[in-house]
């Protein structure tokens, strides 16, 4: 179960999908700054420009830079989301070891609580936590935590109570280790490969979760861009402009592709059962 | 007569659980929304209304009662199927009126979806595991790697361009109810239907091929090749079945993305089910409204694991 950086490089998948991955991480870092247009004023000498050199994806219906916001935006969309899984990581993968560790009242509630939340039709619950908490980009990334939390808080339980019997466990016990110790030195390190195999996947449906409530307009509200809120203005003018809607989608497409591809790879390390059969 | 002795009580436990969950998910709805930084009384009567506005208001519909009384009252009336009435939509409208004319547009789209995503990946699936390694299973798993890729909301606009506005084969815009006509259904639905099922055809696909590839070098599919079968008998008898259940597995877990898709694509294209209503009530700031649609499509997730639970039960008789 052990996860290297050196066998992971040696999967091919994992390579193509950590290599387009890296690429959108250094062009949203790194791209509002290239970028020599704004991502909110307006151009009114540019409206709706088809894709051209000065403008590779072309420019929405206030003549701003469809790239330029979508790189704003994919910074938007990608803290939301990351934020969002990584809170559900924490607790879900808490919330799992306390249950596969000791049982006990409080973490079975717990698991229950998350076997509600997972019954949910995700978006469904998305959209009932904006209804709640009301629309804005923290909220959106409470609402991807506690859509993703059941995930972890099952896989870490499960893979923890693979692990709890090992012998390094018991030996941990016997030595007086005290739980939390136990918990995070040796429990931890043992299921951590698949929890972050399964960080890359939730991200990827984080952004599809945020694109999807921008979209409506129950996320991200303009003019300030996100993925989601970039494709919502393209709908209006979808027939005059594709363009804007279809190549938004395009990006959002390559950035997912990129991580599920590393997390398939990543999957792939660790069970190298199959694949030395095939 | 053991297996449905177990079959049944597995049955009844797992009836037990969904009326539990039920519940658990009614409460959790109903203090949510009071929870919620939300008031109805402003949201119906906007935020310039009156203290003696508001005051008539919360009185008429009894939101002063304490909270544990409104939530008896709401859970009693939800079990008959009363979930009161829209407060800002169909003002007075009962809610269970409402849900009853969408929810079956959104059950056809969904199970219009499922047997679309069902088809593709059995035949996907089966192709690649068979013949695993070569060119035509590399296509298949890339175009699944590219499908579960597809944000839904945006390939049903691809879908549009392309086969709405580009060729015209399709509707781009509208839905014809299945009661009205079930063949107009069908074509104004398949767009929608497929916008959905793409990404789930594609981690059925692959879900299907590593569990027929596992089972393919299994023990017990050796003993049965020596034993002469022919292969097509040891494929549908030895391979198919086992690799069934964690197919059938993974339609379950997936059936809350399913359903999740519904909303944004019935609001592209025009459907009127459950999904865009619910959109419209989050909008108008309905609570009640959004309250029992949250709860309907809860239950309707739960229905749909109880029965994959029991397929399941009875495609693996260990776990029975």
């Amino acid at each position: 179960m052990k996860l290297d950086l050196a066998t992971a490089l040696s999967n091919k998948l994992a390579l193509i999908g950590g290599c387009i991955t890296a690429f959108v991480a250094l062009a949203v870092i790194f791209g509002p700054w290239l970028s020599p247009y704004s991502p909110t004023e307006p151009d009114f000498l540019a409206l709706l420009a088809p894709p051209s050199l000065s403008h590779p994806l072309g420019t929405d219906s206030f003549g701003r830079d469809v790239l330029t916001r979508i790189l704003y935006g994919a910074r938007i969309s990608f803290a939301v989301s990351i934020t969002g899984v990584l809170v559900a990581a924490i607790l879900g993968v808490t919330i799992g070891m306390m249950s596969a560790w000791r049982g006990g009242l409080w973490s079975s509630l717990a698991m229950r609580f998350c076997d509600l939340l997972f019954s949910f039709p995700s978006f469904v619950l998305a959209l009932f936590m904006m209804v709640v908490l009301g629309y804005g980009i923290m909220n959106i990334a409470i609402a991807i935590s506690l859509i993703y939390m059941p995930i972890f808080a099952r896989l870490s339980r499960n893979m923890a109570l693979l692990v709890k019997d090992e012998p390094y466990v018991q030996a941990a016990v016997l030595i007086g280790q005290p739980t939390s110790s136990i918990l995070l030195r040796e429990i931890l390190p043992n299921i951590a490969a698949p929890v972050f195999v399964q960080v890359a996947l939730g991200v990827a449906f984080g952004i599809v979760i945020e694109a999807g409530l921008s979209f409506l307009g129950l996320g991200v509200q303009p003019p300030n861009p996100s993925l989601g809120t970039i494709m919502a203005d393209g709908r209006e003018y979808f027939q005059r402009a594709p363009w804007v809607l279809t190549l938004t989608g395009m990006v959002v497409s390559v950035a997912l592709l990129g991580l599920n591809l590393l997390s398939d790879g990543l999957r792939d390390v660790m069970d190298p059962k199959l694949r030395a059969r095939l | 007569m053991d297996g449905v002795i177990s079959l049944l009580r597995r049955a009844a436990q797992g009836a037990g659980a969904v009326l539990l969950l039920a519940l658990l998910g009614a409460a959790a709805v109903f203090f949510a929304m009071r929870a919620g930084h939300g008031d109805p009384a402003l949201a119906v009567l906007g935020d310039q209304a009156t203290t003696e506005a508001i005051e008539a208001f919360r009185q008429r519909w009894k939101l002063n009662d304490p909270l544990l009384l409104q939530f008896w009252r709401w859970l009693a009336g939800a079990l008959t199927g009363d979930f009161g009435a829209s407060m800002v939509i169909a003002t007075g409208e009962p809610i269970i009126r409402l849900i009853a004319s969408r929810l079956p547009n959104t059950l056809f789209i969904g199970v219009y979806a499922l047997t679309l995503a069902v088809l593709i990946s059995l035949i996907a699936g089966t192709i690649s595991a068979l013949r695993h390694g070569k060119l035509i299973d590399s296509t298949s798993t890339s175009l699944a790697v590219l499908g579960i890729s597809m944000p839904d909301f945006w390939l049903s606009y691809v879908l549009i361009y392309a086969l709405a506005l580009g060729l015209g084969i399709f509707p781009s815009y509208g839905f014809t109810a299945p009661s009205t006509s079930l063949t107009g259904a069908l074509y104004s639905g398949f767009l929608p239907a497929l916008a959905i099922a793409a990404p789930m055809a594609a981690a059925f696909t692959r879900i299907l091929r590593t569990a027929l590839l596992e089972t393919l070098f299994r023990d017990h599919v050796r003993v049965a090749r020596s034993l002469g079968h022919s292969e097509t008998f040891i494929f549908l008898h030895h391979v198919f079945r086992n690799g069934l259940i964690p197919y059938v597995t993974v339609i379950g877990l997936q059936v809350r993305y399913l359903l999740g898709g519904t909303v944004v694509v019935e609001r592209i294209f025009g459907i009127n089910g459950l999904g865009s209503l619910m959109v419209d009530a989050a909008f108008a700031r309905d609570y009640p409204l959004v309250q029992a649609c949250a709860l309907v499509f809860l239950v309707c997730v739960l229905l749909v694991n109880f029965g994959i639970d029991l397929v399941c039960a009875r495609l693996d008789p260990r776990r029975a």
